[in-house]
């Protein structure tokens, strides 16, 4: 069983360095969920990303609440959704009470933009691996075992949504269907 | 003090409910706080809109933080993100209860499966979406850092959070040279 403390600890590290926009905390949860500890598998970690876009609310309540509810139930949820906040919580607060005093903070706005290019850099990187576990489900090395349809699917997908800026939500509900669909037809 | 509180909590707790996402958030609470109550100035909220971008996680969350704490201080703060969080963790508890009950069914695993192929197209889609915000940045400089970390998480099996310190580090001694630069050319 992992403990309440560990799972909160884990999350405080997330939610300190989860600069960047709503996706930049999903590399972060790669790394600390799948590499570092273990608590997840890439599977796991792939599903939830999905999940995170189907449902409402910020990416990082959704993923906190999500694993500490898999990793121990209830009360792991409420950890480690208290500790991917407090981080941010305090951060604004000081904020707050440097910009009553100081009125400018150029360090901070630099920081922000150099964090916001490496969270860049990060999200291409995971994007990579789940492209490569959708696309080449035996593996890189296995090249003959191509997963064609879904090649067709993410491009098929991008171009949609780029075009017509549908709503992602549909676009991956579609994927999911035509997989299904093509599943029964056997091929 | 706690009657605002208690406001800053159903308010908070209703637009979390209710938006989509963290920016329309923003567009529903500058309209409760500024316009209906007038607890702020529209000058006020961009301020605090400004510095909650600057804050590690949700917008959602460090905008709520911000806005409580400057009407009702530490209680109000605690009410407002308090507000903000509970829609979505409830209704997360019960998504995965259900995710766990059938995600071991085949025909559902095929299902989430296929579903990634939408997943990449729309992380691709948000990579562009940023890699574009970098672009406006237009300094040769930021590119070079995307590259930088990008070969660093490719490359190395160091962890991101070393990353992070590093970038930060780096942010700290540019600001400081070009403030030098700038006081040298006076």
């Amino acid at each position: 069983m992992i403990s309440i403390l560990e799972i909160f600890l884990n999350f405080l590290k997330i939610g300190l360095f989860a600069f960047g926009g709503a996706y930049a905390v999903i590399p972060l949860i790669e790394e600390q969920m799948v590499t570092n500890t273990g608590w997840m598998t890439f599977t796991e970690f792939s599903d939830l990303v999905a999940i995170d876009e189907l449902t409402p609310g910020p990416i990082i309540i959704n993923s906190s609440t999500f694993i500490g509810m898999k990793l121990a139930g209830v009360p792991g949820a409420i950890a480690a959704t208290l500790a991917c906040v407090i981080p941010g919580a305090i951060i604004a607060l000081t904020l707050v009470w440097l910009y009553q005093k100081y009125k400018e903070i150029p360090v901070i706005n630099e920081a922000i933009r150099v964090l916001k290019c490496m969270s860049v850099a990060l999200i291409f990187s995971v994007l990579i691996k789940m492209f490569l576990s959708a696309v080449f489900p035996e593996g890189i090395a296995a090249l003959k075992e191509i997963n064609i349809p879904s090649l067709i699917m993410v491009i098929v997908s991008f171009y949609v949504l780029k075009k017509f800026k549908t709503n992602p939500l549909f676009v991956m509900l579609a994927c999911g269907c035509i997989t299904l669909l093509l599943s029964f037809l056997n091929l | 003090m706690l009657k605002k509180a208690w406001l800053l909590f159903i308010n908070t707790f209703s637009i979390s409910m209710t938006a989509n996402s963290g920016y329309a958030m923003l567009g529903v609470i500058k309209n409760r706080f500024v316009d209906k109550y007038g607890w702020f100035t529209k000058e006020e909220m961009e301020d605090f809109i400004a510095l909650a971008q600057s804050c590690p996680g949700p917008i959602a969350c460090s905008s709520a933080t911000i806005i409580g704490y400057q009407s009702a201080g530490v209680i109000g703060a605690l009410a407002s993100i308090t507000g903000v969080i509970l829609p979505p963790f409830i209704m997360m508890i019960l998504v995965t209860m259900f995710y766990t009950f059938i995600s071991t069914n085949a025909y559902v695993r095929i299902f989430i499966d296929g579903m990634q192929a939408g997943v990449c197209a729309m992380l691709l889609d948000v990579v562009l979406g940023l890699f574009s915000g970098v672009q406006k940045m237009n300094k040769p400089f930021y590119y070079v850092m995307v590259l930088l970390s990008f070969l660093y998480v490719r490359l190395t099996k160091y962890s991101i959070f070393y990353l992070a310190l590093m970038c930060i580090a780096i942010a700290i001694i540019k600001t400081f040279l070009t403030k030098k630069k700038v006081e040298e050319s006076l």
